[in-house]
């Protein structure tokens, strides 16, 4: 059995995407590796058919038996609450948790249930945390402030609309931004989202064929409702008495925001009104600068006292977001002309229920204080665009679109057989086929692109191009043509290259326009039907050689 | 129900076979090809002739949904009582339409899809207040797209559909650096998207982005088969001509059956798919089917006109 060097190149690549795809443990491809490099060595020195079938089947077993034993299990961390004990503690995003408590964590099930019965226990909450580098230990009394996931068994990432997950595109009303002023919108927006609690997101600047610059947002785990407040608003914050501004958000003028620490900030106060909502207060301590303490001092000095209520000022401290009242502050008499750095803001959030209430008094104290520590962006914002898919609905696609790959594929099969009633030539094609898929989800892997269902779709378009390929490829070296094998290939080559570059040139746009939205099926056809040309292709040829002869 | 389905393709392939054999050695190719010419170049006619009157009724070659148009789609899932929540969204907001999404296999409904003109936290809103709960991320997905976004996207995608078209012109020019045979195959690209364009449009599809790029993939897709039809006819010394357009045929016709067989199961087996994966390949199943009419009759009738012409036997 000899192969030729085509099909040697197309066994290495696809043996390489193979590792890119599944999320294989470091010493496993290091072994895979040596597996592949010494099958051509082995080849050379085995002379005997049956002695080849043994190795190659004893190599089959390892490849398949080495895997249940060195794949870790547990599950993986996808964010940490930087403002949490754990992050403080060492726990990173991508750490493998296998323990908590004594307890061995399987799944995310498990870690949720471990999670839940140490919290609902009695006493100080402690956490001994065993992860695949180091043994962490705290004890906490807020949340943990972690997610996780079950370890993914593949490297490929699927995109927003199959995986869930929110994405925005935002661009500056009126304005054009260059480009420091758009990284700075960039480090601003990430700044929020971060000082919001959520660390899996990605936001970068786009632009389209028009000149236009976008800027393109994607988290997971995130409603739509946030994901709009936090980066849909300029987040211009003033503390205001009558006109005149106290201190706006920000660094100049806020030192910094009491945050996770029940003794300066929090809910409380939830009551149920006559109407039956329910309403809960929040109040967090802010440090004023020295220069906005001053003119706290300033502006008050000339406020005469409350004459029906003489223990505040006459005025209110109106707190403004983005032109809206959030809330009003009393002013304590005391206060009147004293320079203060410390000082308390408070609001509320209402629900149908006082759990309802609860969370809406937390959320907006959350992002107050985001607004309060990032500070405002010189222009209005515009939210041109908003998806977000549920996580569910996104599984119920995945599963689908496999079961839909699998029954195209015997369709396939069975139509090839139907045609050619040949065993050997139907099995070449289909492993062809096969392996340009798996070597454009491996090169996808490598990229960390995101497949979304264009991209997916462009996967299956290449694979439809690389039958029809085959299809050519086999019908001109089968006809009863009197020029030899190597010619008939050879016209073959050109209709197939032909194709290339029409399908190459047509799918070129699309990396443009819309922003680039739809590059995804563009990147995955243009790959699909490269990985085509450049590997399998030539390989089929010369496997239909070896059949032929 | 696949290996049924399958035997019975195979049969009415053999049978077509059968026929097909009997029916060239009876039909006269060199004397009927013009005529056969005629019949894509009438559906052709029809189709422009749709396209420009649908143009004038609605000011557009296509319906644009949300994401062309701007608005929001927002896609339920989970058990709802769907016929109060239409009447109701109906009287609310007025400009609402619905679909819903099932799967055929399963025999599940999987989601239930409500477009709108409305900005996002508005039919948020207005469906919350209907069902009564809270939407949350478990249990729907929305897509916004400002207004002046969406006309964006729309003209550019159609500037990328002209670029693409150009790009594969010159692909086809530099192939066969002959004027006839390459603007054939140019034409039957042509004819393959303003058929499938007036099919789309006859159908009342609504096309989204996923939907034009799904034509500028039909573009490149589509003249494969004519790339075969042209070599074989030009550039292979055997046989007669008849017998190598035959042949050509024989490939090609196969090429495009076997993908428009692979792509039916999305529309008849696993029908719970995201929309712009159905969009795509619903899409390109028309425009093959357009193919086979325009690579078969167009573009072979045009290479036999041109071949006798220069005496290309």
């Amino acid at each position: 059995m000899k192969l030729t060097w085509r099909i040697w190149v197309l066994v290495f690549v696809l043996s390489f995407a193979l590792m890119s795809v599944l999320n294989l443990p470091g010493p496993y491809i290091a072994l895979v590796g040596i597996l592949v490099i010494s099958i051509p060595v082995s080849l050379t020195f085995i002379k005997s058919k049956n002695m080849l079938i043994f190795s190659l089947v004893i190599i089959a077993l390892l490849l398949i038996i080495i895997p249940l034993f060195t794949f870790s299990s547990g599950v993986m961390v996808t964010s940490v609450n930087p403002s949490s004990v754990a992050f403080s503690e060492g726990l990173r995003k991508g750490m493998i948790i296998s323990e908590i408590n004594g307890v061995t964590i399987k799944n995310s099930d498990d870690f949720f249930n471990t999670i839940n019965s140490v919290v609902e226990s009695e006493g100080s909450k402690k956490f001994d945390i065993q992860t695949e580098k180091e043994r962490i230990i705290f004890l906490t009394n807020s949340s943990i402030g972690v997610s996780v996931k079950n370890i993914p068994k593949t490297n490929l990432k699927t995109g927003l609309d199959l995986s869930g997950g929110a994405r925005a595109m935002i661009r500056p009303a009126n304005v054009s931004l260059n480009s420091n002023e758009i990284s700075d919108l960039v480090a601003v927006t990430s700044n929020r989202l971060n000082v919001f609690g959520i660390s899996d997101v990605s936001v970068r600047p786009v632009s389209d064929l028009g000149g236009n610059t976008f800027l393109l947002i994607e988290v997971a785990g995130i409603t739509p409702d946030d994901l709009r407040e936090l980066v849909g608003q300029q987040g211009k914050f003033e503390a205001k008495v009558g006109n005149e501004t106290v201190f706006i958000g920000g660094e100049r003028d806020v030192t910094s925001v009491c945050r996770n620490d029940a003794t300066c900030a929090g809910v409380e106060n939830c009551q149920k009104d006559s109407s039956g909502t329910y309403f809960c207060n929040f109040r967090f301590s802010v440090y004023l600068s020295e220069s906005a303490a001053k003119r706290h001092a300033q502006i008050t000095q000339n406020i005469s006292l409350d004459s029906s209520n003489p223990k505040y000022l006459s005025e209110k401290l109106n707190l403004i977001l983005d032109d809206k009242e959030v809330d009003s502050l009393f002013i304590g008499a005391e206060l009147k002309g004293r320079v203060t750095t410390q000082i308390q803001i408070s609001g509320s959030g209402k629900g149908a229920t006082q759990e309802d209430a609860y969370n809406d008094a937390k959320n907006s104290m959350n992002k107050l204080q985001t607004i309060l520590i990032t500070g405002s962006l010189p222009y209005k914002l515009e939210i041109v665009k908003l998806d977000s898919a549920s996580p569910s609905l996104g599984k119920e696609f995945t599963k689908n679109l496999i079961y839909l790959g699998l029954i195209v594929f015997i369709i396939v099969c069975v139509v090839l057989f139907i045609k050619y009633r040949r065993i050997k030539i139907t099995l070449a094609v289909i492993l062809t086929v096969l392996s340009e898929a798996i070597i454009t989800l491996g090169i996808a892997a490598l990229i960390k692109w995101n497949l979304d269902a264009p991209s997916i779709a462009g996967i299956i378009a290449g694979m439809g191009t690389g039958v029809n390929d085959q299809i050519v490829i086999i019908d001109e070296s089968i006809s009863e043509e009197q020029t030899s094998l190597k010619d008939k290939i050879k016209r073959a080559l050109f209709i197939i290259v032909g194709a290339f570059f029409t399908i190459f040139a047509a799918m070129l746009p699309l990396f443009w326009a819309g922003a680039g939205l739809l590059r995804g099926f563009a990147l995955t056809t243009i790959l699909g039907v490269s990985v085509g040309i450049l590997v399998t292709r030539p390989a089929f040829a010369d496997i239909l050689k070896r059949i032929e002869e | 129900m696949d290996e049924k389905n399958s035997s019975t393709i195979s049969e009415t392939n053999s049978q077509s076979k059968e026929e097909k054999k009997s029916f060239f050695k009876n039909f006269n190719y060199d004397k009927n090809y013009k005529i056969l010419l005629a019949i894509p170049l009438i559906i052709l006619l029809l189709s422009v002739i749709y396209l420009g009157f649908f143009y004038f009724r609605t000011g557009d070659f296509i319906i644009r949904d949300v994401s062309l148009s701007g608005g929001t789609t927002l896609t339920l899932t989970g058990d709802i009582d769907t016929t109060k929540l239409e009447s109701q969204l109906k009287l609310k907001l007025g400009d609402v339409s619905f679909r819903k999404l099932s799967d055929i296999s399963s025999g599940k409904n999987i989601a239930f899809i409500i477009e709108s003109s409305a900005p996002p936290e508005e039919l948020e809103k207005a469906v919350e207040d209907i069902l009564g709960f809270k939407l949350t991320q478990e249990n729907y997905s929305i897509e916004f797209s400002g207004p002046s976004l969406s006309n964006n996207f729309y003209h550019q995608l159609i500037i990328a559909l002209l670029i693409s078209f150009c790009l594969m012109s010159l692909v086809i020019f530099f192939l066969f650096r002959t004027f006839v045979p390459s603007i054939a195959v140019i034409f039957a690209a042509f004819a393959d998207i303003v058929m499938a364009l007036a099919l789309v449009n006859f159908l009342g599809i609504k096309l989204s982005t996923a939907g034009i790029a799904a034509f500028l993939m039909l573009i490149g897709y589509s003249v494969d088969t004519d790339i075969l039809l042209t070599t074989r006819a030009l550039k292979k010394s055997e046989g007669t001509l008849n017998q190598r357009i035959f042949g050509a045929f024989k490939t090609g016709s196969f090429m495009t059956m076997t993908a428009l067989v692979a792509i039916l199961p999305a529309f008849f087996i696993v029908t719970g798919l995201p929309d712009s994966f159905r969009q795509i390949f619903f899409i390109l199943a028309l425009g093959l089917f357009a193919d086979l009419v325009n690579t078969w009759l167009t573009n072979a009738g045009i290479i036999k006109w041109y071949c006798d012409k220069k005496g290309i036997k």
